[in-house]
């Protein structure tokens, strides 16, 4: 049986056996892990970790001895410009004109003043980074987070945030861009600059909670579902009914 | 591929925190009875010691004999476990519950040795107080050198009379409500036996004192 039927086969079959509802206590805790498909997310979980072990890891190792510190903020902040016009799409879609007006603002001045984004300027003139994704969008909307997902590659992720994958790939500028070779060249290799440099900035702490956790693959989901809630908590704070600093003041007659 | 960046941002922190893996008590105490004054002053004071330690010159060894019995001053340890333990505090028998505390106890001294080359050269400013639930939240930025500035929360909530702290939150996640979340997961993928969460307790020690 090839891999990826296999794969199939067991995400068919793998589905948690929840307790029976007379278990009031059991029942409300299988509930509110909301992790239906855990032995399927177990199997991409170990298949993700032994590629890290042997392939991402080992290259971020190897980035991490050959770059600085600044070099690796500087790859971080190229990569990030990237995402802003995305990030726009999206507090527009929320509703947030006071974040993406900081997102347009970022996405200017970090892609000319910032030579095309490997500098952050904006940061320093009060466009301080901002985070969102079509999965918060989502979430802004209303839908919940449903059962919890662990992605091969992708890795945590959920229902309602997996559709983050493809919204974020169209609206890159890239895709907006006429295709050809050497931009999709450019893709692979900003894609794969990315991973590793986040990769390399993950060494410590990845290291860290698999040598603390009993169970890594539940402190991982743990994480990734508090960070999402916090994000939604964090956007919504930020919203206040005051025009942003960049919007010209009123005159007064 | 913005939010897993943001998650792993979070992550990032995490080795700070792993200071204070299983630091964690849950808000099993009273309500808040604290100002946000002396839940500050509390953390400033009990900060600069912590990273006076880090940073001394001392052998490692010493650090870390001086790192635990600072935590225990510090820190509500045995409610922390309790809060760890949650639901399944009731279903323990005394004597488990009595082996999770003293095997708590000493996964915590664990965790905290391993932190302290990394975190040698640390320092951190206090950014304010928020009060959130029955604690106050002192806000602190942690830098250490050839590391992002981290913003780290400590919940800080009195305990038998004084100040303790009780969580602390990196990036919005709980380090109590992890560390409950795993212990959790131990317990229920074995049937909801006490005892497998002890055993795998155990073989982390046996698995650190081995390497």
């Amino acid at each position: 049986m090839s891999a990826p039927v296999l794969l199939l086969a067991t995400s068919l079959a793998g589905c948690a056996t929840p307790p029976p509802k007379s278990d009031t206590a059991d029942y409300q805790a299988y509930k509110e892990l909301n992790d239906p498909l855990e032995p399927t997310n177990r199997v991409f979980y170990r298949v993700n970790n032994t590629l890290d072990t042997y392939a991402m890891k080992p290259v971020a190792q190897g980035y991490e001895a050959v770059t600085t510190p600044a070099i690796r903020q500087h790859v971080s902040d190229f990569t990030s410009n990237i995402g802003e016009p995305a990030r726009l799409v999206n507090f527009m879609l929320e509703g947030k004109p006071r974040d993406a007006g900081t997102a347009l603002v970022r996405f200017l001045l970090n892609s000319t003043i910032g030579i095309g984004g490997i500098f952050d300027p904006a940061a320093a003139l009060g466009y301080p980074q901002t985070n969102t994704d079509f999965g918060l969008t989502l979430a802004i909307w209303g839908l919940p987070p449903g059962p919890y997902l662990y992605l091969p590659v992708f890795g945590p992720s959920g229902l309602r945030d997996v559709w983050s994958i493809p919204v974020e790939w169209l609206a890159t500028p890239m895709t907006a861009a006429p295709a050809s070779t050497a931009l999709t060249d450019f893709g692979y290799a900003e894609t794969g600059l990315r991973l590793v440099n986040l990769r390399a900035r993950m060494l410590e702490p990845i290291e860290q909670i698999k040598a603390t956790a009993l169970d890594p693959y539940a402190t991982f989901r743990s994480l990734y579902r508090q960070s999402r809630a916090s994000q939604i908590k964090l956007i919504d704070q930020r919203d206040k009914p005051t025009p942003p600093d960049w919007y010209p003041a009123p005159s007064h007659h | 591929m913005i939010s897993r960046r943001f998650t792993l941002s979070a992550l990032a922190a995490a080795p700070l925190t792993g200071l204070m893996t299983g630091l964690m008590t849950g808000p099993v105490l009273a309500q808040a009875t604290l100002s946000a004054a002396t839940a500050k002053d509390f953390v400033e004071q009990s900060g600069q010691k912590l990273v006076g330690i880090v940073n001394s010159q001392a052998p490692e060894a010493k650090k870390a004999d001086e790192l635990r019995g600072l935590v225990n001053q510090i820190v509500a340890v045995d409610q922390v476990g309790d809060y760890v333990l949650g639901r399944y505090l009731h279903i323990a028998t005394p004597a488990q519950h009595q082996e999770f505390q003293k095997l708590f106890h000493k996964l915590l001294a664990y965790n905290i040795t391993y932190q302290i080359r990394a975190y040698q050269g640390v320092s951190f400013s206090v950014d304010g107080v928020a009060p959130q639930g029955q604690d106050m939240v002192v806000n602190t930025v942690v830098t250490t050198p050839g590391h992002a500035p981290a913003d780290v929360g400590w919940a800080v909530d009195e305990v038998n009379g004084k100040p303790q702290i009780v969580d602390v939150i990196v990036a919005g996640t709980s380090l109590r409500i992890t560390t409950r979340n795993d212990y959790a997961s131990v317990i229920t993928g074995h049937g909801g036996q006490v005892s497998a969460l002890l055993t795998a307790m155990k073989a982390q020690i046996a698995r650190i004192d081995a390497s």
